[in-house]
């Protein structure tokens, strides 16, 4: 029973931090509560989902953004939007953030300003999907000896 | 295990939370999507390109108990419509593929179709949002399309 409570008191204050460091926001929070007996691995499928999504838009913007000369920013501003309505819907603020700045600058055809966008975006996802899958362990951990995953508002 | 895109059975809203043994604070969460009661069956249309944006929205309204078609294109939904299908509420992408939400409203606007009609989109600037009213939805929705948005126009539709 303490080991079940210590892992629940771990994965709540994991939970906390991701908040409170704007690694997530409430849409997360939402989809938590889609999760039941009916669909159990929802928010493991939904991410995993999302984290094959955003590494395709990704390496599409990177493609575009190749083109010293000619790049199509329309297309990059396609694969930013879309990036940016993937992530809203996760619960994703901090890629989301970063999308936004990066429409910006798909708007202004300025390319140096869309490459330092890329570095972030890329850097912010890979944080988000180290974190959720530290998160998802931690769940595991607390299924594994008999106990329930905690809902956390 | 590959994820698929029917993930939320229909008429959840409707049944008890189920069973498992929650501590409180868990069936008091999972009791929200069960305190929307739809008195009505109603049906929706979901028309976006991305398959992870259809999965969370369509998890979503059938959470709430009502039937969802998904489609990934604005062809395709304009050609249902055609066809004489019928929803209580579509809700579109602006940027779709083969079709834009734009040009896929109008069109479905022009066949007569009055039903609710929510553009859900990552656009965000003033001129995006202006355009999608202009080609007729009703309301401009940045994703995420969330419950505090949804709730009001179910019981709304609901006749609540």
């Amino acid at each position: 029973m303490d080991v079940v409570n210590q892992l629940r008191r771990q994965f709540v204050d994991y939970y906390t931090s991701l908040h409170r460091e704007g690694f997530v926001d409430d849409q997360f929070t939402q989809l938590q509560k889609l999760q039941d007996e009916n669909s159990p691995d929802f928010v493991v499928e939904v991410a995993s989902l999302f984290f094959e999504d955003c590494e395709k838009l990704i390496n599409n913007m990177a493609r575009a953004l190749e083109q010293q000369q000619r790049v199509d920013f329309k297309q990059v501003d396609a694969s930013v939007h879309q990036l940016k309505g993937s992530s809203s819907s996760i619960g994703a603020m901090r890629v989301k953030n970063v999308c936004i700045a990066f429409r910006s600058f798909c708007e202004a055809q300025n390319r140096e300003g869309c490459l330092r966008c890329l570095q972030q975006v890329t850097h912010e996802y890979s944080l988000l999907k180290n974190k959720l899958q530290t998160l998802f362990r931690l769940e595991q951990q607390i299924l594994a000896v008999g106990g329930s995953i905690p809902v956390v508002e | 295990m590959a994820p698929s895109e029917n993930l939320a059975p229909a008429g959840r809203a409707n049944t008890g939370n189920g069973g498992g043994a929650p501590n409180g604070v868990e069936k008091q969460q999972r009791c929200q999507f069960n305190e929307v009661v739809l008195r009505n069956r109603l049906t929706a249309l979901l028309v976006d390109g991305n398959r992870f944006c259809r999965t969370i929205e369509q998890g979503l309204l059938r959470a709430y108990g009502v039937e969802t078609l998904a489609v990934d294109n604005g062809r395709a939904a304009v050609e249902l419509i055609a066809s004489g299908v019928k929803f209580n509420l579509i809700v579109i992408d602006m940027l779709l593929p083969i079709l834009n939400g734009l040009e896929a409203t109008r069109q479905i606007r022009a066949m007569g179709v009055r039903c609710k009609m929510l553009g859900v989109t990552a656009c965000s600037y003033e001129r995006e949002r202006e355009a999608f009213l202009a080609a007729g939805v009703d309301v401009f929705i940045e994703k995420p399309l969330s419950p505090e948005i949804l709730v009001p126009i179910l019981r709304e539709l609901d006749g609540q």
